[in-house]
């Protein structure tokens, strides 16, 4: 077999994508050669996206064996019960009150929650707690400060590490030092204006 | 606790360092004469302003509006005895940071530069626009008018308007004028000058005034519609060449180039730049605020600032400012819906 | 001879207890900023402005000058040593530094960007003191559709530069570009492709996508490999260059500088051009060629070279014409008529000390920056010991609190969150993400020169042959793209025929 699966993968979504954009460049108008719309280098890019999308498909049947990590069973089903569950916390988040009835903190609840979902699988664990710790900074710190912040995206980080998960004391003391740190580079120092303690 | 950020709920401030230096090797002090830029803190009488203002310009740094903020800022905070800090909060044609303003608190603590883009031409322009340019603000004071200027390259043939709107209607191909960008009071300009002499003019926009500028000194595009500020020191150094002047009467600095209405074609126009509040701004504020404006305006130092720079001190107070933003909504809509650009 | 006389007036004024001073802060900051991801020069120029309103005007300038150029040798710092790009000219110190990182080279690679940027100033230096109205000429007589043709050769490079397929690659690029379309269009003023987030009316932040294709999906993959983590924290070697490396950095950083200089000069895409120019010409030309993609040191030294030579001549629009080449000249020219200097073509005979004591103490500046960062290597390589299990949680709160302080808005750190995964998957799928941002970057420049030149042209496309410096650009990318295309077409071929 010379399948290039990653080619295959690749040269599709390419299209997909150039399709996409094809689709919604519909609203705009494409003006004339002269006077060019808004849509017209849109309609360019996308048109030789898609070409170049096709070739990629079109090598990949001969160019290979470049298979892709196989997906197991649970990473499967964990990454659609990841986008299920988040879908359902972003629509469901605006319940519990105003803090989260706002737009991009809602999209962060729904976020962080199929991030820590598709952590079940051991494939996503890495990924996950990674781009779920990165939310939690976003959720965090404007009403619960800096330092809050930090300290959750540190120890959300920290599960992504087998080693840290046996020892905690090194995570405890890698999150007093960064928390010093960054108070003496970004509030000392630089003073950005973000609220440090939590506001309440 | 420490609070940093005026609202840490609104996104919209942007990183203020009150003692700006990050010291890679931090051994390194600042000299006093650099910590004592901070600004004079503490008690101005009454109980406002009782942190630091932020003076919000929807535009980029660098920019016109950005100088006559931060004008604005020194003189303020000298007469406020409050720090005045100059937030960019560019995008979206000034709409961004003004929608930031409107829907802050109205305590005299948010302030924004309104000017004749987000104020006067996005109104029409912005189908979609999230904000009521008169009644979601209370408008302080109008601080600087400046007129547009038309500036040629020094080889372009037509010396005065008539010869530009004649050689516009002999040429089957029209004349190319360049702007700062679409929907910019100089594109108006532009149409408006189209209109009113039937020249066939084909607009170019920029991403800015700068590169529009660049193109006009190289000789790629023959014309430019500019704002006076940013077309003085050109002028000045002879890159480029008036044509004409927008405003009623000649301009002071630059008194040897006529008016547009001196050359038979009546266009009287130019850009604005106030200082405006979100609405429902307490009366005694917006008070405190016009008289500070008025004061720093009958400032000497800063009317020959402003003079330098091409533009005229404004002289209308809240309610008078007020009026005048909405008859500039008024006048502009009719000349946005014949430019074409519409924005949804 | 004149420019000698005009110099030495120059460095009398740059000499001066307070220039230097503001010119060591400056740099010092700069780097700082450098260092720091996502806080970069033009944020904290325009913080900085109002500091500057009490000094004379050459200070003030001087002081703007060092952070600019400051910050462009601490950015190489982080690319180096974590992959991480702060401005797109140090996305390609990343390709060739990180992977000698990686094989315990990173001292060296730290040397080699602080020689050859120092190097590069120097020369570039010289050359805005010796012939800058001249070279304003240059800048001039690049209409629309030069710049239009001048970019796609840029991609065209930058896609044949990357490692891996070229076709796949070139499709890079191409996505790089349909990023770049988000935002308002300039021309009509119309939201594409925003689905009405505010947020994305002036486009995707740049930052984002460099932070989150190669920062963070660095520390996702790293981490998946425990292997390569212990291979970083075990090998550091020798903190200075080899004879060898001597012999192979100093071509390309001459190279480099020729390309820096030339291209920085161009307002616009010029200095993001430089750094991709510069490796692209290193990857064909220098000896060790066939070492690019492991970690070859002609890689580094070009491209920094280059970046640094750029940014110093960027300066010469701004000094000639007064019109500014990107933001942070921008942001210079506000300063000046802050402190009432009219910026323009006269400003050269006007204020002959702010000219010429700023470009000499711009080759100070570089001086001083050589002192600083070449004492600091081997603290930053140190840095590389700290095992990764406690490094990778630091630089994922840096590059949060970075990409939040952008617009202190938490949008971006989501956004950042999203080209994480993106880069993740770009890199399982063997796409290279280099080429995306450069498409990215030169995009909508390029869109904006296509359109006007064909709005000036009248819906003439013959105006891109007609011009000789656009022909000639098309004719370079037409032999680049086919000279990278044929072996790689043989070898599907071959691939064909075997199967």
């Amino acid at each position: 077999m010379k399948l290039n699966a990653k080619d295959i993968a690749a040269g599709t979504f390419l299209i997909l994508l150039a399709a996409v954009g094809l689709w919604l460049n519909q609203d705009h108008s494409l003006g004339t050669a002269r006077r060019m719309g808004p849509g017209y280098m849109p309609m360019l890019v996308f048109w030789i996206q898609m070409g170049l999308g096709g070739i990629v498909l079109l090598y990949a049947f001969f160019n290979g064996p470049d298979p892709l990590e196989k997906w197991t069973g649970i990473e499967t089903g964990t990454l659609a019960l990841g986008v299920i569950a988040g879908t359902i916390a972003w629509k469901v988040a605006p319940v519990f009150g105003e803090f989260f009835a706002s737009t991009y903190n809602a999209i962060g609840v729904g976020m962080l929650v199929g991030f820590l979902v598709i952590c079940f699988a051991a494939g996503w664990r890495l990924i996950g707690y990674i781009c779920a710790a990165m939310c939690v900074f976003a959720l965090l710190l404007e009403k619960g400060g800096l330092m809050l912040a930090l300290v959750g995206t540190i120890v959300v980080s920290a599960l992504a590490e087998p080693e840290h998960r046996q020892r905690p004391l090194g995570v405890l003391g890698m999150t007093i030092f960064l928390l010093a740190l960054c108070w003496w580079i970004f509030i000392k120092q630089l003073d950005i204006r973000v609220a440090v303690w939590p506001q309440f | 606790m420490r609070y940093a950020g005026p609202d840490p709920g609104r996104p919209m401030s942007s990183i203020l360092p009150r003692r700006a230096v990050l010291a890679g090797g931090a051994t390194l002090a600042l000299p006093a004469a650099v910590r004592a830029q901070g600004g004079p803190q503490g008690a101005g009488g009454g109980s406002w302003p009782t942190q630091p203002i932020r003076l919000v310009v929807p535009f980029a740094p660098g920019g016109t509006t950005d100088i006559v903020a931060r004008l604005l800022s020194q003189g303020l905070q000298e007469r406020l005895g409050q720090t005045v800090i100059v937030e960019n909060r560019p995008g979206a044609g000034a709409t961004v940071g003004s929608l930031a303003v409107a829907q802050a608190a109205p305590d005299g603590h948010t302030l924004v530069v309104s000017n004749i883009a987000s104020h006067g031409i996005a109104p029409t322009l912005y189908r979609g626009l999230r904000y009521d340019a008169v009644r979601d603000f209370t408008h302080v004071a109008l601080v600087v008018e400046n007129p547009s200027v038309f500036v040629a390259n020094p080889r372009f043939p037509a010396q005065t308007l008539p010869e530009v709107a004649r050689l516009a209607r002999e040429d089957a191909r029209g004349i190319d004028i360049a702007s700062s960008g679409s929907g910019s009071s100089n594109h108006l300009l532009i149409v408006q000058f189209g209109q009113a002499t039937g020249a066939r003019v084909n607009h170019v926009p920029y991403r800015g005034a700068g590169p529009a500028m660049t193109d006009v000194i190289a000789g790629v595009v023959p014309m430019m519609s500019d704002s006076l500020p940013s077309a003085a020191g050109h002028l000045r150094g002879g890159a480029v060449r008036a044509v004409a002047i927008s405003a009623a009467t000649r301009h002071p600095a630059f008194p040897a180039v006529p008016t547009f209405r001196e050359q038979g074609v009546d266009l009287v126009s130019g850009s604005w730049f106030g200082l405006s509040g979100p609405a429902g701004l307490p009366p005694a504020v917006t008070d405190r605020l016009a008289r500070a404006v008025a004061a720093l305006l009958a400032d000497p130092a800063a009317r020959a600032r402003l003079a330098e720079l091409g533009g005229t001190p404004g002289n209308l107070g809240p309610q008078d400012y007020a009026a005048f933003v909405a008859a500039e909504v008024a006048r502009w809509a009719p000349v946005v819906q014949a430019s074409g650009a519409q924005v949804d | 001879m004149d420019t000698i006389a005009n110099l030495a007036h120059g460095f009398a004024v740059a000499l001066s207890f307070d220039n230097l001073l503001f010119a060591l802060i400056g740099a010092l900051i700069g780097t700082a900023i450098g260092v720091l991801p996502g806080i970069g020069p033009v944020a904290t120029i325009s913080l900085l402005l109002p500091i500057t309103f009490g000094q004379p005007a050459t200070t003030a300038i001087i002081m703007l000058a060092g952070i600019y150029y400051g910050a462009q040798y601490g950015g190489s710092t982080t690319a180096i040593l974590l992959n991480l790009p702060g401005e797109i000219s140090s996305v390609v110190t990343t390709l060739e530094g990180y992977k000698m990182a990686r094989n315990g080279r990173a001292g060296a690679a730290l040397a080699t960007s602080a020689i050859g940027s120092f190097f590069a100033g120097t020369v570039a230096t010289i050359l805005v003191a010796a012939s800058g109205p001249l070279l304003t000429q240059v800048a001039l007589s690049f209409g629309p559709a030069d710049y239009f043709s001048l970019m796609l050769l840029g991609l065209i490079i930058s896609a044949v530069l990357a490692q891996g397929s070229v076709l796949k690659s070139v499709a890079m690029v191409v996505l790089g570009v349909a990023l770049g379309l988000v935002g308002t269009d300039v021309q009509t003023g119309q939201q594409r492709f925003t689905f009405g987030i505010p947020e994305l009316s002036d486009g995707i932040g740049f930052v984002s996508v460099a932070m989150g294709m190669f920062g963070i999906a660095e520390i996702i993959l790293n981490l998946e490999k425990p292997e390569a983590r212990s291979v970083l924290k075990t090998k550091v070697g020798s903190l200075w260059l080899t004879k060898e490396e001597w012999r192979r950095a100093t071509p390309a950083v001459l190279r480099g500088t020729v390309v820096g200089s030339v291209l920085g000069i161009l307002p616009g895409g010029g200095a993001a051009l430089a750094a991709f120019g510069a490796y692209m010409m290193e990857r064909k030309v220098s000896k060790g060629r066939h070492m690019f993609g492991q970690g070859a040191i002609e890689g580094v030294a070009g491209p920094e070279a280059a970046n640094n030579a750029a940014a110093q001549t960027s300066f010469i629009p701004l000094l000639t014409l007064g019109i500014p080449a990107n933001a942070v000249m921008a942001l210079m020219v506000g300063a000046l008529i802050i402190q009432g200097i009219q910026p323009g073509p006269r400003m050269v005979e006007a204020q002959p000390d702010l000219f010429w004591g700023l470009i000499a103490s711009m080759w100070i500046g570089n001086l001083m920056l050589l002192v600083i960062n070449l004492p600091m290597i081997g603290m930053w390589v140190k840095l590389l010991q700290v095992p990764y299990k406690f490094l990778y949680p630091s630089i994922l709160v840096f590059c949060c609190i970075g990409v939040y302080s952008l617009n202190n808005n938490v949008f971006d750190v989501y956004m950042t969150v999203l080209f994480a995964i993106f880069g993740y998957m770009c890199n399982k799928l063997k796409m290279e993400p280099a080429p995306l941002l450069i498409g990215f970057v030169l995009g909508p420049m390029m869109e904006e020169h296509l359109r006007r030149a064909m709005l000036l042209s009248r819906g003439d496309p013959m105006v891109f042959l007609e011009r000789p410096i656009s022909a000639s650009m098309l004719a370079i990318g037409a032999i680049a793209l086919g000279a990278m295309m044929l072996p790689n077409l043989r070898k599907g071929k071959e691939a064909a025929m075997a199967g």
